[in-house]
């Protein structure tokens, strides 16, 4: 891989997107791959915060197009045009009434692909300012099928909000988001168990889907904590001066707590292609996935840090890349785009905006770089990655690194 | 194996489709699931070969790739995603409409279940109550016990026949409301 890690550094100071090379060799091992991007852009905030949002003409597109693609037998060799949108546009600015000092969004970068499998079930939830100059990133893995990660995408940010309202005084994050994951995970069971037949744009046209669910990782980034909490087995990792510093930890069948919990439970961790809750399911907890509760539950593990002038990057992704990637190598990957990217002029200078836009560029090159690095070590799930750019003072950084 | 159900009333001709040859390395187990509903509709929805995903909701989708229905039908059945399974070709054995039985085996495909074969029974309780048996012998996988797979297997099965009952139920109470 260090053919790729390289290709970045030789680029110089600002790397321009990554393309495939025109060498014949790259192309051909390229090809094989049915790359699928969806690059995700931010949602701005809504003056009615509380409103559900218009769902992404965009995002039905795309779950069309992988409808008609898993009914088709031709498989999709050509390689799709990698679309980015860079987060540009200006956060407005909130006032808070405990007039706690408010911090523009952090740049950040995301991709989410199907690649080797047949159907693309992850969905990434980026919400700049979702309250109170708080920013909220979520990657949801589906299994089964697509929807419940959908829903997650969709109305997970919002029932965190309404907790964080609630708990407007007093805000414990732990029981805050305990509690929003519970929500979630009773919106979805009760929806599967609706006898209302709804439309799910796959092929599972059935109105009981007890035997779909998701993972959630989601992090929560404050002006002084970040707040990671997780349900399954995507992960949140910190890049702390080099360090990288996982805030969460995957819940597989066999971690020694997760098995003793199931088994106090009467259920049972069978090993059938690896470990699974009773030979059936590799993840111990997740949202939806009625039929295998009480074992499979979808209370989150909550983690809360101090944010530090040493912080660097925040990554989470699905386990299509944590599979075949180590938190070391991705800290490293992401610290090496942020390291090339451009120093920052000073505010007012007519290189300004450049610089803006090209820290922003920094966070997506890196998700596109640990995608294809996953893609390339042959991981056989669909990878999502979202990239969070933690330095203070991004304006005026010296990068001294 | 019989069940042993006194409220329900085997024949030894349809008791016969239960009683599975069972070798060495081999298990054997039954799931029974009562339904509010006529044998009838349950029949409707279970003779159906080239429709499984109608009611088991591990089932993706599934394609008839030889045969019109009847006894020697193939299918090549697609399992939705996180499972320790991909795709299963089901070969259908038994389909009595007098007798209300079905029976397929696992012929092929991407799974650690080799030489499956399942009956399934209705027998009818009452004009409105139906009690499906359904029972199966199959491989013990290399590296398993014969309770891993009975777990395992019976928690598939459980799970369809539930399924079986909300959707019968459910095309029961639509019936009425007609």
């Amino acid at each position: 891989m260090a053919g790729i890690c390289c290709g970045v550094v030789g680029e110089g100071d600002t790397p321009a997107p990554l393309e495939p090379t025109t060498r014949p060799s790259r192309r051909r091992s390229l090809d094989i791959l049915p790359l699928k991007y969806i690059a995700d852009m931010a949602v701005p905030p809504s003056d009615g915060s509380r409103k559900r949002p218009k769902l992404d003409l965009r995002d039905r597109d795309n779950v069309v197009q992988n409808c008609d693609e898993s009914t088709g037998h031709k498989v999709v060799k050509k390689e799709a045009k990698v679309e980015i949108h860079d987060n540009i546009s200006e956060t407005k600015n909130v006032t808070v009434a405990d007039a706690s000092e408010v911090e523009d969004s952090p740049k950040f970068g995301v991709t989410s692909v199907c690649g080797r499998r047949r159907d693309m079930e992850d969905s990434v939830s980026v919400r700049p300012s979702f309250t109170q100059g708080f920013h909220y990133f979520g990657v949801f893995d589906g299994h089964g099928c697509s929807h419940v990660a959908t829903m997650c995408k969709e109305r997970l940010h919002e029932i965190v909000n309404e907790e964080i309202d609630s708990a407007r005084e007093n805000l414990e994050w732990k029981l805050t988001m305990e509690n929003g994951f519970a929500r979630m995970d009773d919106e979805v069971n009760r929806r599967s168990q609706s006898n209302q037949t709804f439309t799910c744009r796959c092929e599972l046209q059935t109105p009981h889907c007890d035997a779909v669910g998701s993972t959630a990782v989601v992090a929560i980034v404050t002006p002084d904590k970040l707040v990671v909490s997780n349900c399954g087995d995507s992960r949140a990792v910190l890049c702390r001066k080099g360090v990288a510093i996982p805030l969460s930890s995957d819940h597989k069948p066999d971690r020694p707590d997760e098995l003793l919990r199931v088994q106090s439970k009467g259920g049972r961790v069978i090993y059938w292609d690896g470990p699974r809750v009773l030979g059936v399911l590799a993840m111990s907890r997740a949202i939806g996935d009625n039929y295998l509760k009480p074992y499979v539950i979808s209370e989150p593990e909550v983690t809360v840090t101090e944010r530090t002038e040493e912080d660097e990057c925040l990554i989470l992704a699905s386990d299509g890349l944590w599979d075949v990637v180590s938190n070391e190598t991705a800290c490293g990957v992401v610290r090496m785009c942020l390291k090339a990217q451009k120093p920052p002029s000073p505010p007012g200078s007519p290189g300004s905006d450049v610089a803006a836009d090209g820290s922003d560029r920094a966070c997506s090159d890196a998700s596109i770089l640990l995608t294809k690095l996953a893609l390339a070590r042959h991981s056989s799930d669909n990878v999502s990655v979202v990239v969070v750019d933690l330095r203070r003072d991004q304006r005026q950084s010296s990068n001294s690194n | 194996m019989s069940p042993n159900n006194p409220s329900t009333i085997v024949s030894d001709a349809v008791a016969r489709h239960h009683t599975h040859v069972v070798s060495p390395h081999q298990c054997c187990s039954a799931v029974v699931q009562e339904i509010a509903a006529p044998v009838s509709t349950v029949w409707s929805v279970v003779r159906r070969f080239d429709n499984p995903q109608a009611y088991k909701h591990f089932v993706k989708s599934c394609h008839v790739i030889l045969g019109d229905g009847d006894v020697g039908t193939l299918r090549e059945v697609r399992v939705i995603s996180g499972l320790p399974a991909a795709v299963s070709t089901e070969r259908l054995d038994v389909l009595d409409d007098e007798r209300h039985v079905i029976g397929f085996s696992m012929v092929g495909g991407d799974h650690r279940l080799s030489n499956y074969r399942s009956v399934t029974i209705l027998h009818p309780r009452s004009a409105t109550d139906t009690v499906v048996v359904e029972s199966y012998v199959v491989d013990v996988p290399a590296g398993n016990t014969t309770e891993d797979t009975r777990v395992f297997v019976d928690t598939i099965l459980r799970c369809n026949l539930q399924s079986l009952a909300k959707f019968a139920e459910n095309l029961t109470n639509k019936l009425h409301q007609r």
